[in-house]
């Protein structure tokens, strides 16, 4: 269980390392850094890497962060983004996302980093299939004094998938409904007895800003995201989102995975 | 009478007793006789045939010191094994401890004084013929007097003829003479019945013998275990005469015992009576007669597990084991009878289970707020652990190589199939069956079977007593072990009632497992070969109390009673009764397995969530299928669920107004809290009639929110009446109006006009309530309260004139005790006369509530996709000043009171009102989809139809993990019947127009009508009605006629009207 920081001395790189120690430490992982050079950019330094051996690897970053992370002791890859600026993803980054079957932490500049990782925040669409997240918060990181907040944003689609639990449709008396389904949300889709604070969240609107508000107002320092891999047009639009405006850094989690 | 049934003997005599049989009787003579087998061949067969179910029971003259001394038999468990000695004058039941004296004829004083002089008598009368006799006190006060003094040891044929010479000699003709002889001395002497047997050279003169032997089998292993005569198998050794005399075995042939099996292992000389089978053969014979029974009852072990019914329409099968969908699975697969319901948990749990036992009407203080009464959970009874060489076996030990579990609707049976490879690579495979029996609603039972595939080893059962998950309030449970390994929990809710809950777990039938008690534990197992089955048996019984927990003792004899009848027997008495109760409860849909599905999965949860014969409890919310809703009882019940019953099961829909008559003080305490007269059902009742609803919950985000239906939620007492008057018009049950149904209509109309006040248009208002729709509260006018609190007085006025004139006495009584009088019965007309209801006759609509009309327009394109939560999509304030219905209210009305809501007016107020209506709550749909049958909108119907089939049975929106949904269940089946099928009471006829999918072949149901029994099908274009009991007055598709008995078969005509297709007898009135 290794976090693999890959960075390239950009402007995010003390925030992913810092970020990345705070997830080593919370999950018991340790990290292995890896500078990559990309020829024909400039080589960067990062700072706050006290204590940590980095290698270098040059060539194309995507396929030598790829090969380092085929690791079998490699769980999350570490990436920085390049701007908060630029919309988008750049092309490691890209293709990182869609070709990896590790876990990724990304880090973007103007997100908080982690530093205890007291609260995370875990959207969930409420199908089994979409849960992959909630399983690696609890499985990771759910322990006495850290709340995990389940965010279920209501959009008015019913997941087909067997075994869904999206807020309810039918609502015959909302004082006992409300109770009983956030105990079977629960229960369906976190099975941490650590002793870590579960905590459900409602929220009605667009998944994405809806997701962004609730991480701003709960102070979220991480959110945990599955996500089905395809980054084409018109899929992962709250990813996409996300991955822009998010506060925190986030842990994407591919059904890849799964 | 008699005759040598040597000649008479078919080919292969075994072949009369090549059968089954419960019940085993051995004489004693049989067991320890000349030339008996060895007292363990004996022993060993005993112990088996009882711990494979078989009832055996020994007769005898012997005492139990020479019977237990010679046999010392032990059966697993007590109940199975008797002796019945002493020429029936003691009772023995054998169990694991020895012999136990259950029952015992002793003589008084004065009989005892009476035998003994009888036997002195009868010496007199043999000196004075010059025979000398010597006798003796037997045990009991039985006297012995001994024909040939002097001669020791059993009766040969040299002593038999030395007997016969001397009584020749003496003036008898033989020894039955002497026998009747002694039999008149004794009653001469005061002996009232006197019995009086002989071994050939000895007479017993005592007060019982071998046919009180046969009576009390008959009686207690016969009778009363639900067994007929021909259930028992007598082997015996002395069926025919000695010296003209008879011998005992003879005396078993009593006519209580007609049917039965007697076979005589003897070579007796003299024949055997008719009706006696003799084989001969002795020991031989006697011990190859026992090996067969044995063998038959493995046979039965191991083909013994339940079969599921043959055909798929009953069957609701669940593959695989997925954990996010457990919950939904364990709420599906209840167990239920209306005394309990247990979640269909997996027995040996997992990290995904919810098991959990209602106890239905046991309730106790959930909150620190008395008047929030939750129920009290019992312990899981159905927790069963299984070990593989001591290793449990879990879902998560391995891999599942199949896993299917199957509702069984037809029989109640739950039952479960299970392939796991373990660790260590050995596949085992588990089967359980379960149900909670209807037969005696006491009683729960689970047969749990393992078997290892191609290998051997050691399975054990272990069984416990598990948590229940379900939480509830405050309580206090003991648990106790019981004398025979088991269990018995008693437990008591806060301030409120408690129950008892005893469970025992033992060998199956058949099953080669043994019993041992470690720690309190039931472990049941042993060593199994490949593919043995190692099967057991749990029993529960649960007794309950609404304000305190019941008797140990009786919790105790009911569990006994229970083991002693056994799992197979109860299960056959259970499904006896399920089958009994389809027959009047059924509907079939031919053509559409889903709502086929829906409609039997509905019917079936319905009346297995129903006590019949207990009218302090009703059925929840969600029944007794899950915690949520608290088991509170809710207007669900008689709008919704009722009907059925009233059509289908008229008793236990009278059981069910019952419970609301029972809780008029409550209703009566509520109203005059809240200001007024009469009587207020409350919102939510449970076991003290008084309100329980909260007056605040939580919304999505935890967050307190006030709670107003009980405060302003009034139609329920409406709803009541309504329902008191259906049941009547539809049964016609006279009785029920007279004894209750007048003052719950008399109570609810007073409320009512008390609840109504004349505001300064002149006219009457019903203000600040919450209707149906629940979106909009605090609202004035609500239509359908209105209209029903108008129907509520004008049809209480109407059976206060009917219990006038049929029952003066009563009508006075009931006037003086609800102090009724003149003035406010005037007042009630003028109240129902002025009333608004918001109708408008230009356009035929009811306006839902006063300014519904002026609310916001929504574009129906965000009331999109349905069903949906309109007030969290929307918000709280949007949708309440907004035209958006969460539920059929207008529509509601139509259908509820269709027979006097003219269909044209029905029509406007659907078209307007569905629309606006999300289907935000369950009852919703099912309602919708009845009406626009009713009105021929096929699409429509089908549609809302299908949501409402979804809402317990879809596996995408987690509706039933926390109980099933009553109220959309009674709604499936009225939009069935009442929808599609258009059958409803008009007046006192039934009206039938029927609107049957294209999709659906055939639909078919049995009702019950005023005295008639029907069943109806209806095909696309043809109506077919079966009438028994009574002329049916129906109305077809407006045509009023009166269908005598008989076959009735309708055709669509070309006018679309409907014309008769066969002849019969049958009378039209014209339209």
């Amino acid at each position: 269980m290794t976090i693999l920081v890959a960075h390239d001395g950009g402007p995010v790189c003390e925030e992913l390392v810092a970020s990345a120690r705070a997830l080593g430490r919370a999950a018991g992982w340790p990290l292995r850094v890896m500078q990559v050079d990309e020829a024909g950019v400039p080589a960067a330094s990062c700072g706050r890497i006290e204590g940590l051996e980095v290698e270098h690897v040059g060539g194309d970053p995507a396929s030598a962060i790829l090969e380092a992370a085929a690791h079998p002791d490699v769980t999350i890859v570490a990436l920085g983004l390049r701007s908060d600026e630029r919309p988008g993803l750049g092309h490691v980054a890209r293709e990182l996302l869609q070709s990896s079957r590790r876990m990724l932490l990304v880090v973007r500049p103007g997100m908080r980093p982690i530093q205890d990782l007291k609260r995370i925040i875990v959207p969930l669409e409420g199908s089994p299939s979409t849960s992959e997240a909630m399983r690696v918060a609890d499985d990771s990181f759910c322990t006495r004094g850290r709340e995990i907040v389940m965010v279920h944003v209501v959009t008015g689609a019913t997941p087909a998938e067997p075994g869904s639990m999206p807020a309810p449709r039918f609502m015959d008396q909302e004082h006992y409904e409300w109770v009983e389904w956030q105990d079977e949300f629960c229960m369906r889709f976190s099975q941490c007895s650590k002793g870590g604070r579960h905590r459900v969240c409602v929220r009605v609107g667009e998944p994405g800003p809806t997701i962004v508000a609730e991480a701003h107002d709960v102070r979220a320092e991480l959110a945990v995201i599955s996500w089905r891999g395809d980054l084409g047009p018109g899929q992962a639009e709250g990813l996409k989102l996300l991955l822009e405006k998010s506060p925190c850094p986030l842990l994407l989690v591919s059904q890849l995975v799964a | 009478m008699w005759k040598n049934r040597h000649v008479s003997l078919p080919l292969n005599p075994l072949d009369e007793i090549d059968r089954p049989f419960p019940v085993v009787c051995l004489g004693w003579d049989a067991v320890a006789g000349p030339g008996a087998a060895s007292a363990a061949a004996v022993r060993s067969r005993l112990e088996r045939l009882t711990a494979l179910g078989v009832d055996v029971a020994l007769l005898g003259a012997a005492g139990v010191d020479a019977v237990d001394g010679r046999l010392h038999a032990r059966p697993g468990v007590e109940g199975r094994l008797f002796f019945i000695l002493s020429h029936g004058a003691e009772v023995y039941s054998v169990g694991p401890g020895g012999p136990r004296l259950i029952e015992r004829r002793q003589p008084n004083d004065r009989e005892e004084r009476q035998l003994a002089a009888a036997a002195e008598a009868a010496q007199q009368e043999f000196a004075v013929r010059g025979l000398h006799t010597i006798v003796s006190a037997g045990r009991l006060g039985r006297r012995i007097v001994d024909l040939l003094p002097g001669r020791r040891g059993a009766i040969g044929p040299g002593s038999r003829r030395t007997l016969e010479e001397r009584l020749v000699a003496t003036g008898f003709r033989d020894l039955g003479e002497a026998v009747s002889l002694v039999r008149r001395v004794a009653r001469a002497q005061g002996v009232a019945r006197p019995v009086v047997t002989t071994d050939g050279r000895r007479l017993s003169i005592g007060l019982t013998g071998p046919a009180d032997a046969a009576r009390w089998v008959a009686r207690n292993l016969g009778a009363d275990r639900g067994r007929s005569a021909s259930g028992v198998l007598v082997l015996g050794r002395q069926f025919g005469r000695v010296g003209g005399a008879e011998r005992a075995g003879r005396r078993l042939l009593v006519p209580e015992l007609d049917g039965a099996a007697f076979v005589s292992l003897a070579e007796e000389r003299d024949g055997v009576p008719v009706g006696v089978l003799q084989l001969g053969g002795g020991s031989v014979t006697f011990l190859r007669l026992l090996d067969k029974q044995i063998e038959f009852r493995e046979r039965v072990a191991r083909d013994g597990f339940p079969k599921l019914s043959g055909e798929e329409a009953w069957l609701y099968r669940v593959e695989g084991f997925d954990p996010f969908r457990e919950r939904e699975v364990e709420t599906w697969l209840t167990c239920a009878n209306g005394e309990t319901g247990t979640r269909g948990a997996l027995e040996e749990g997992s990290a995904a289970s919810t098991p959990a036992t209602f106890v239905a009407g046991v309730f106790g203080d959930g909150t620190g707020d008395p008047m929030i009464r939750q129920p009290v959970p019992a312990p899981d009874w159905t927790c069963m652990r299984l070990r593989l060489d001591g290793s449990l076996l879990t879902l998560a030990n391995g891999e599942i190589l199949e896993h299917r579990r199957t509702l069984d609707m037809y029989k109640g049976l739950v039952t479960r199939e299970w392939r796991q490879r373990e660790r260590s690579g050995r596949v085992v495979r588990v089967r359980t069956a379960r149900f909670a029996s209807l037969d005696d609603r006491a009683v729960m039972g689970l047969r749990a079977e393992a078997s290892l595939e191609e290998s051997a080893g050691v399975l054990v059962w272990e069984g416990c007593l598990g948590i229940s998950h379900a939480g509830g309030p405050a309580r206090e449970t003991t648990v106790e072990s019981l004398e025979a390994p088991g269990f018995l929990a008693m437990t008591r809710g806060r301030n409120g009632g408690g129950h008892g809950l005893a469970a025992v777990t033992m060998p199956a039938p058949g099953s080669p497992v043994v019993r041992r008690a470690l720690q309190s534990r039931d472990m049941i197992g042993g060593w199994v070969e490949a593919d043995e089955p190692a099967s057991v048996d749990r029993l529960a019984v649960v007794t309950s109390a609404r304000t305190r927990p019941p008797s140990p003792a009786g919790l105790r004899d009911l569990i006994d009673d229970a083991q002693t009848v056994g799992y197979d027997e109860l299960l056959r008495r259970h499904i006896d009764a399920w089958s009994r109760l389809w027959e009047h409860c059924d509907v079939t849909i031919d053509g559409d397995p889903v709502a086929q599905l829906a409609v039997r999965f509905s019917i079936y949860h319905l009346l297995s969530t129903v006590q019949p014969l207990k009218p302090t409890v009703s059925i929840g919310a969600r029944g007794l299928s899950g915690m949520s809703y608290f088991c509170h009882v809710f207007w669900d019940t008689e709008i919704f669920v009722v009907p059925l019953f009233i059509y289908a099961w008229p008793e236990a829909a009278r059981t069910l107004l019952t419970y609301r008559y029972l809780n008029l003080p409550g209703a009566r305490q509520k109203a005059r809290t809240m200001g007024h007269r009469g009587a207020l059902f409350p919102w939510e009742s449970a076991d003290t009639g008084g309100e329980t609803t909260p007056p605040f919950g939580r919304g999505p985000d935890g967050e307190k929110i006030p709670i107003l239906s009980g405060f302003m939620e009034h139609h329920i007492s409406a709803d009541v009446a309504w329902a008191v008057w259906e049941y009547w018009k539809v049964t016609a049950d006279d009785e029920f109006m007279t004894s209750m149904g007048t003052e719950l209509l008399l109570e609810t109309a007073r409320f009512w006009s008390s609840r109504s006040g004349r505001d300064a248009d002149g006219r009457f208002h019903i203000r600040l309530v919450v209707g149906p729709d629940e979106y909009h509260e605090s609202v004035d006018d609500n239509a359908f309260t209105n209209v029903l609190a108008r129907w509520n007085i004008r049809h209480a006025l109407a059976a206060w004139d009917w219990l006038k004139d049929a029952h003066p006495d009563v009508a006075d009584k009931l006037h003086k005790q609800l102090g009724l009088t003149a003035r406010e019965l005037r007042h009630w007309r003028t109240v129902a006369d002025d009333l608004i209801d918001g109708y408008d006759p230009a356009t035929g609509l009811f306006e839902q509530f006063a300014g519904f009309y002026d609310l916001d327009e929504v574009d129906p394109a965000r009331l999109q996709p349905k069903p949906m939560p309109a007030d969290l999509l929307l918000g709280r304030e949007v949708t309440h000043a907004s035209k958006v219905v969460k539920q059929a209210d207008v529509v509601m009305l139509c259908h509820v009171l269709s027979s006097e809501i003219s269909l044209e007016v029905t029509r406007a107020n659907y078209e307007y009102y569905e629309p606006f209506t999300v289907h935000g709550s369950s009852l919703s749909p099912a309602v919708h989809a009845a009406v626009a049958a009713r009105l021929g909108l096929a699409e429509q119907a089908m549609w809302q139809f299908r949501l409402a089939c979804a809402v317990d049975l879809a596996d995408n929106m987690g509706n039933a993990a926390r109980g099933l949904h009553m109220a959309t269940m009674g709604g499936i089946w009225q939009a069935v019947v009442q929808g599609f099928a258009g059958v409803r009471r008009y007046g006192e006829a039934l009206s039938i127009d029927p609107h049957v999918p294209k999709e659906w072949s055939q639909l078919a149901f049995p009702l019950r009508f005023r005295g008639s029994s029907l069943r109806l099908t209806f095909k696309a274009d043809e109506v077919g009605i079966t009438v028994e009991g009574a002329p049916l007055p129906a109305i077809l598709a407006g045509r009023e006629m009166t269908l005598e008995l008989g076959e009735h078969v309708f055709r669509r005509g070309a006018d679309g009207g409907w014309d008769r297709a066969a002849p019969a007898a049958q009378k039209e009135r014209g339209a």
